[in-house]
């Protein structure tokens, strides 16, 4: 069946048509029929880009005010006879949304209908920046097509596994209760996702392996995966917590906060603002937050894009150490994302001396596998080691097929501890 | 109805001018900012950017923010631009003949149910409308500065201003995430009626030797919770600025409590006029950090 997925944010909509079924899926074989975006809803200027395997790039630009025409520009281009790859819209079977912050409502993916619209809203609280702009996704999607099941798949939902030493945090437990103020974890889906195309590649069952995966991209976070399930994951209450990022500080002692804030009398935005967008690998750098202009800086002897890169793979070096030990130990150890996929040194960095847990990089490996799926430690290694291309929207298409089919994973429910 | 908040026209590029413009840009709206002139427009140019690298600085905003802020406003001379706004403010300083002059402008070219804000602490929208075709969308709004910063504006209903104008003008506070305190035209609403007569005391304490300047800011502060001491605050606003309203809320209200101390006057005569020109009741460097705080009014020690 064709399925939309859609990744609404503010100001703008990723889309791609996914080909998949149950048969597909065993066989690794969904296909990616075409993808694009639609940029700067809300302006005169909106642009919208579509990539089709096989052709030229399409563009074009024109003002689009609010999702709904962003929607159906992106849909009428699908099903145009010159630029689609689509006969008719109607050829679209089911939409997938991603959804950034289920809570602890959503521990899988779920059909979408109006209690769980109202449930969704009542998360947005956790996350006032994604979760409203996800929502408007949906709502003009499906009143474009109104016909056809929606699904939301959430970042978070993968995570609700963790159990409740992993994801209390040390404060008092009345914000617990009150607020629902704990660690959620995010990136699942591509946590998720290179998890099980690990196993499948190695013929693996999920069910026997300790898995630590690393997506490594804007954002950065690892996921402890026991027996098919997430069992700890670096980032917290907000995607600011653990590894540095390129724009976020990471793990920090919150006694700086308060401190800072008085010395510099700073707001609480602009506190805010500054550790999630001042903060990483540009603030420590001062240079970029993009790794390759970092490498660069470092290559030519800049002493501070050297420190933010060695703090970068230090503390992932720290985590992915952490996470063995959390799990008695690890049987692979998976790379993704823009980093993850694409800078060799970073791994041969956070891997560097690991051999006393299992780990035995082959270095000559690891710099060949770049943007493509590969293994990257010596025949032999106790812990295998490979780098794995995330695929979000995919996992969001199978969820709906399996959500369609009624065979989500279902996990037991986390423990409640209130 | 029809109507939709997408581009708003700016009338001068003052301090309050420059500073809506970016609170608007910032929340996604295009911004048509008039100027009188190409020199005035340039000075105003510079003053923005130097405003938004100071924001950086701070980390109110990032570099790719700012190139987005700036790429939605256009500078212009005339007011033909305004023709096409969905709503309109003068944001010129508090002068009745000038305000009156742009309302009648903008009333000449707006559409008819298209919003014209009067930015204003004092003045009366009422006196602003009554020459209008379409008094009835003309509709107070008292933003306080930096607006980029302060959560609060005051939403003024004159006497003629429709219920639909009205709830436009609360519209476009929401969209700028600001909590609107709804008001009726009166001198100085609430903010600066009530704050006024406080600062006017505290320079009397000061004039009367009961205790220095600094000290009158730090007792509020640490008494109070005050993140600005009245003083330091007046300074930062302009002292002419201060004396401006005080002068007009007096006239407007009859009201002693409104009287302008002879100190304030002392100082604008002198031409310390505050934070812009290094020295008010406190001393400020080219940046406009204070530089002579006591001990115990550091950062940190608060």
């Amino acid at each position: 069946m064709k399925i939309l997925v859609l990744n609404s944010g503010s100001s703008s909509v990723k889309f791609q048509v996914i080909e998949t079924d149950l048969e597909r899926m065993k066989e690794h074989r969904d296909e990616m029929l075409a993808k694009g975006l639609v940029e700067k809803i809300g302006l005169s200027t909106s642009r919208l880009v579509l990539e089709v395997p096989g052709r030229e790039r399409y563009q074009d630009y024109r003002e689009i005010l609010e999702h709904r025409a962003a929607i159906e520009w992106a849909l009428r281009l699908l099903a145009d006879p010159d630029h689609g790859v689509l006969e008719r819209i109607d050829e679209i079977e089911a939409v997938g949304h991603r959804v950034v912050h289920g809570g602890e409502e959503f521990a899988s993916s779920v059909l979408i209908t109006p209690e769980v619209v109202q449930k969704i809203e009542a998360t947005s609280v956790l996350a006032p920046l994604h979760n409203p702009p996800n929502l408007r996704g949906y709502q003009a999607a499906r009143s474009i097509l109104p016909d056809v099941p929606h699904v939301a798949v959430f970042d978070t939902a993968f995570h609700q596994t963790m159990p409740a030493h992993a994801f209390l945090y040390g404060i008092p437990f009345q914000f617990y209760t009150k607020y629902h103020l704990r660690r959620y974890g995010f990136h699942g889906t591509s946590h998720r996702y290179v998890a099980f195309r690990l196993c499948q590649v190695m013929g693996w069952k999920k069910e026997e392996r300790r898995i630590i995966t690393c997506h490594l991209g804007n954002g950065c976070s690892l996921a402890a995966i026991d027996q098919g399930r997430s069992i700890d994951t670096s980032m917290g209450f907000t995607p600011l917590e653990g590894l540095l990022m390129g724009t976020r500080s990471g793990d920090m002692d919150p006694a700086i906060v308060p401190w800072l804030m008085a010395m510099e009398e700073l707001t609480l935005h602009q506190i805010n603002t500054m550790l999630n967008k001042h903060s990483g690998l540009y603030g420590v750098s001062g240079i970029s937050s993009d790794m390759r202009e970092l490498m660069k800086a470092r290559a030519e002897g800049n002493r501070r894009a050297d420190a933010a890169f060695r703090m970068f793979c230090y503390r992932l070096k720290k985590y992915i150490g952490a996470y063995a030990a959390a799990m008695g130990g690890a049987d692979a150890v998976v790379f993704t994302g823009g980093i993850g996929e694409n800078a060799p040194e970073v791994r041969e960095w956070a891997l560097d001396h690991m051999e006393y847990m299992g780990v035995r990089l082959d270095k000559e490996r690891n710099r060949q596998v770049v943007g493509a799926e590969g293994e990257i430690t010596a025949d032999g290694s106790p812990v295998r080691v490979m780098v794995i291309p995330t695929n979000e929207e995919r996992v969001i298409a199978r969820d709906v097929v399996r959500v369609l089919n009624g065979i989500m994973p279902t996990f037991e429910p986390p423990e409640t501890v209130a | 109805m029809g109507w939709e908040l997408h581009d708003i026209g700016i009338v001068g590029a003052g301090m309050m001018g420059r500073s809506l413009a970016i609170k608007v840009a910032q929340e996604g709206l295009n911004v048509c900012l008039k100027e009188v002139s190409l020199e005035r427009v340039e000075a105003a140019r510079r003053e923005m950017e130097t405003a938004l690298d100071n924001a950086i600085a701070r980390f109110s905003i990032t570099e790719a923010e700012k190139k987005a802020i700036l790429s939605r406003i256009r500078w212009v001379t005339e007011f033909e631009c305004t023709a096409g706004c969905d709503l309109a403010i003068d944001a010129v300083q508090e002068d009745f003949e000038q305000k009156k002059e742009i309302v009648l402008e903008l009333d000449s070219r707006m559409r008819p149910d298209h919003p014209i804000v009067i930015n204003t602490s004092t003045l009366s929208i009422t006196e602003l409308a009554a020459k209008c075709r379409n008094p009835e969308r003309v509709v107070g709004m008292h933003f306080l500065y930096p607006v980029t910063r302060t959560r609060v504006v005051e939403v003024v209903r004159g006497q003629l201003t429709s219920d639909l104008v009205y709830e436009r003008a609360l519209e476009f506070a929401r969209i700028l995430d600001k909590v609107p305190i709804k008001v009726f035209e009166m001198p100085g609403f609430v903010t600066t009626r009530v704050v006024l007569p406080l600062i006017n005391e505290a320079i009397h304490v000061v004039m009367e030797g009961v205790a220095s300047a600094a000290e009158v800011d730090l007792a509020l502060k640490l008494g109070y919770d005050f993140r600005t001491g009245p003083l330091e605050w007046a300074d930062r606003t302009g002292l002419d600025r201060v004396l401006n309203w005080m002068q007009h809320m007096f006239q407007e209200t009859g009201e002693p409590r409104f009287r302008p101390c002879p100190l304030l006057k002392r100082l604008v005569r002198g031409g310390l006029l505050g934070t812009k020109t290094g020295r008010g009741f406190f001393r400020y460097d080219e940046k406009g950090r204070r530089t002579d705080r006591l001990p115990d009014d550091r950062p940190g020690m608060i």
